[in-house]
């Protein structure tokens, strides 16, 4: 993926998440980290991202 | 917009006057400018290095105030080497390369632009807008017989007729009539010509605003773009620094969403918020507030750049945010690509039908910055809820994700490419060519040694060979048969064309027949994916106007023929 291909999918989740309110927001990102473990398909790799999002913002 | 002047600037705003000698007659002008900014002075200065002539008119007495532009990119600076300020500005700007951006005390990006041996001016230099505007000034006062800056001088009025435009201005209490054969408006964002004609921006206003200050501050800080998320001196805001010559620093911050905007730009509240910034960064040294000023991103964008007999350059045909500083170096283009097509029509009798394309290019470009600018401030100014929860998410992961870290480079200006224009070669061999600057394209730099027709050497860099006005035609190879063909093609263009043909050699052509260029190790002939009899025809603009495997006397006079139009058309066929 190019810098490019990442913004543009990253703008177009910022979109999605804009017309939504908080909870539809997280139902959304949770939906959508579900589809992204079956992509990633890698037990270890998913635990290790799973630890990196989980650290304080 | 709300705005407090403080401490004077440390600059000498010169009150310049100008005399109207139409003593009630209607004055005849081939080109009108209407504004004396940044876009319009250099309009004026590009038509004059053409021998055309123009009257620029500017409401104001001086230069322009406050805080403006900061940032000029290096193709601005290439732009203006060909007019003759690149010097003055790279004097007194501050050349600079790179940036980083913080994650409240955290560095989470420090980003370069591209700079090598193959430049000969920086990525960018700030620099006040006050001067560049100043450097014009006084670089038009050298062409006093080819253009008249009327200083006081308010548009209020104007008329489109066949063949000319008449406007009405004020001077001093005073009306006079004006007419031109091209009327270019240049006056700003809240253009009074726009207004006149009954056209209005389109596109997206966002609510978010910043506020924007000029202070005074001696620091031994680099000069970078710096930028602060969420710093401790001031939660939840976005900082940004920028270093000015004469140890001016621009300041700007994001206010909240529930503050007043009227209030939050008031001294009292705002230098509290600069003070703690500089006590986080450690700068406990004396500073003094000049300039405070409310700014909210606009991307709008008026459809058509021309309207009949009447152009719109710079703000006045599109706003654009300041994050990328697309601004004022997208005015400088819109000024350059106008420039010679106007002279071709008014000076070299080029179809009118060329100025079209001034308005596709250049209305193709302002929606390209648009996109980009309005990525930038997307990430800046959060417009949705949406974007302020991922932007919060890249910024907390950049430190240990740097692959998140692209989304968080502010995206700065580069020159656009026109993919397609009725300015640029219909028929050429683009499709053959496997890289180097495309069809549409500006120039790959790099440097080279220029021989004059004389066998005397010099060094120089591939954009220092553009002149105003002139095409430059660089065909490859120390081929015989080949130079013989392009020296032919030239030959047989009418002169008013004014098209320079460079041979680029490998090596010293021997006897020196007439002027070429070295390309050293063959390093340009790689970038360019050129081989012998290779053409590559550049406008007057830097763009690539089309490239040939080979290039003969037809197929180039046919090439600028379809551009130029009839009446060059004609004379070339007589």
């Amino acid at each position: 993926m190019t810098d490019q291909e990442l913004d543009a999918v990253y703008t177009a989740l910022c979109r999605a998440l804009g017309e939504l309110d908080h909870e539809q927001a997280l139902m959304l990102l949770s939906r959508f980290a579900l589809l992204a473990m079956l992509e990633i398909d890698s037990p270890d790799r998913l635990h290790e991202l799973i630890g990196q999002a989980a650290e304080p913002a | 917009m709300v705005s407090t002047a403080l401490k004077p600037y440390p600059f000498e705003f010169v009150k310049r006057k100008s005399v109207w000698h139409d003593k009630g007659r209607v004055e005849r002008q081939p080109v009108v400018i209407a504004g004396g900014g940044v876009a319009g002075l250099t309009l004026a200065l590009a038509l004059a290095v053409q021998g055309v002539r123009s009257v620029v008119l500017e409401a104001d007495d001086s230069v322009c105030f406050g805080s403006r532009a900061i940032c000029i990119s290096r193709r601005s600076l290439e732009i203006f080497e060909r007019l003759g300020i690149a010097g003055a500005l790279l004097d007194k700007g501050l050349a600079w390369t790179s940036g980083r951006s913080f994650y409240r005390q955290q560095e989470v990006l420090h980003f370069s632009m591209p700079q090598d041996d193959d430049q000969h001016l920086p990525p960018m230099i700030n620099i006040q807008q006050y001067y560049v505007e100043e450097f014009l000034v006084r670089a038009l006062e050298k062409h006093a017989g080819l253009v008249d800056i009327r200083w006081s001088s308010r548009l209020i009025g104007l008329e489109q007729r066949s063949g000319s435009v008449v406007v009405e201005v004020e001077h001093e209490g005073r009306r006079h009539t004006l007419e031109g054969e091209w009327l270019a408006a240049c006056d700003g964002g809240r253009s009074t010509v726009r207004d006149a004609l009954g056209l209005s921006l389109r596109g997206t206003a966002y609510e978010g605003a910043y506020v924007i200050a000029d202070i005074e501050l001696e620091t031994n800080l680099p000069t970078e773009r710096l930028a602060w998320f969420d710093p401790p001196s001031n939660p939840g805001e976005t900082i940004l620094m920028h270093r000015q010559p004469d140890n001016i620093w621009r300041i700007d911050y994001q206010i909240g969403k529930d503050e007043d905007p009227e209030k939050a730009v008031l001294p009292e509240n705002v230098l509290p918020r600069i003070q703690a910034h500089l006590e986080m960064i450690d700068e406990t040294g004396k500073w003094a507030p000049l300039w405070i000023s409310l700014y909210r991103a606009n991307a709008l964008a008026l459809e058509h750049f021309r309207h009949e007999r009447v152009f719109f350059v710079g703000d006045a045909a599109h706003l654009v945010p300041i994050f990328g500083v697309r601004g004022a170096n997208s005015a400088i283009d819109d000024a350059d690509n106008l420039a010679w097509k106007l002279a071709h029509v008014v000076g070299r009798g080029a179809g009118e039908e060329l100025l079209d394309s001034y308005s596709s290019e250049r209305a193709h470009a302002a929606r390209e910055n648009l996109q980009q600018g309005m990525k930038s401030t997307e990430f800046m100014a959060p417009p949705s809820n949406g974007f302020q929860l991922m932007r919060r998410a890249v910024l907390s992961l950049a430190s240990k994700a740097p692959g998140v870290r692209p989304l968080i480079n502010p995206r700065q200006t580069s020159a656009i490419r026109y993919a397609e224009s009725s300015a640029l070669a219909q028929h050429d061999d683009e499709e053959l060519f496997r890289h180097g600057p495309q069809r549409g394209s500006v120039l790959q730099n790099l440097p080279l040694r220029l021989i004059d027709a004389k066998g005397r050497q010099s060094s120089i860099h591939l954009t220092q060979l553009l002149r105003p006005g002139e095409y430059l035609l660089l065909v490859f190879g120390n081929e015989p048969d080949a130079a013989c063909e392009a020296s032919r093609a030239v030959k047989e263009l009418p002169a008013e064309w004014a098209v320079r043909l460079l041979f680029v050699c490998s090596s010293m052509l021997e006897p020196v027949a007439q002027e070429h260029v070295v390309d050293s190790g063959a390093r340009m002939a790689a970038l360019y994916d050129a081989e012998p009899g290779t053409a590559y025809l550049v406008r007057p603009d830097g763009y690539v106007f089309g490239r040939w495997r080979s290039l003969s006397a037809s197929v180039l006079a046919t090439a600028l023929c379809s551009m130029s139009g009839g009446a060059v058309k004609e004379a070339w066929h007589d």
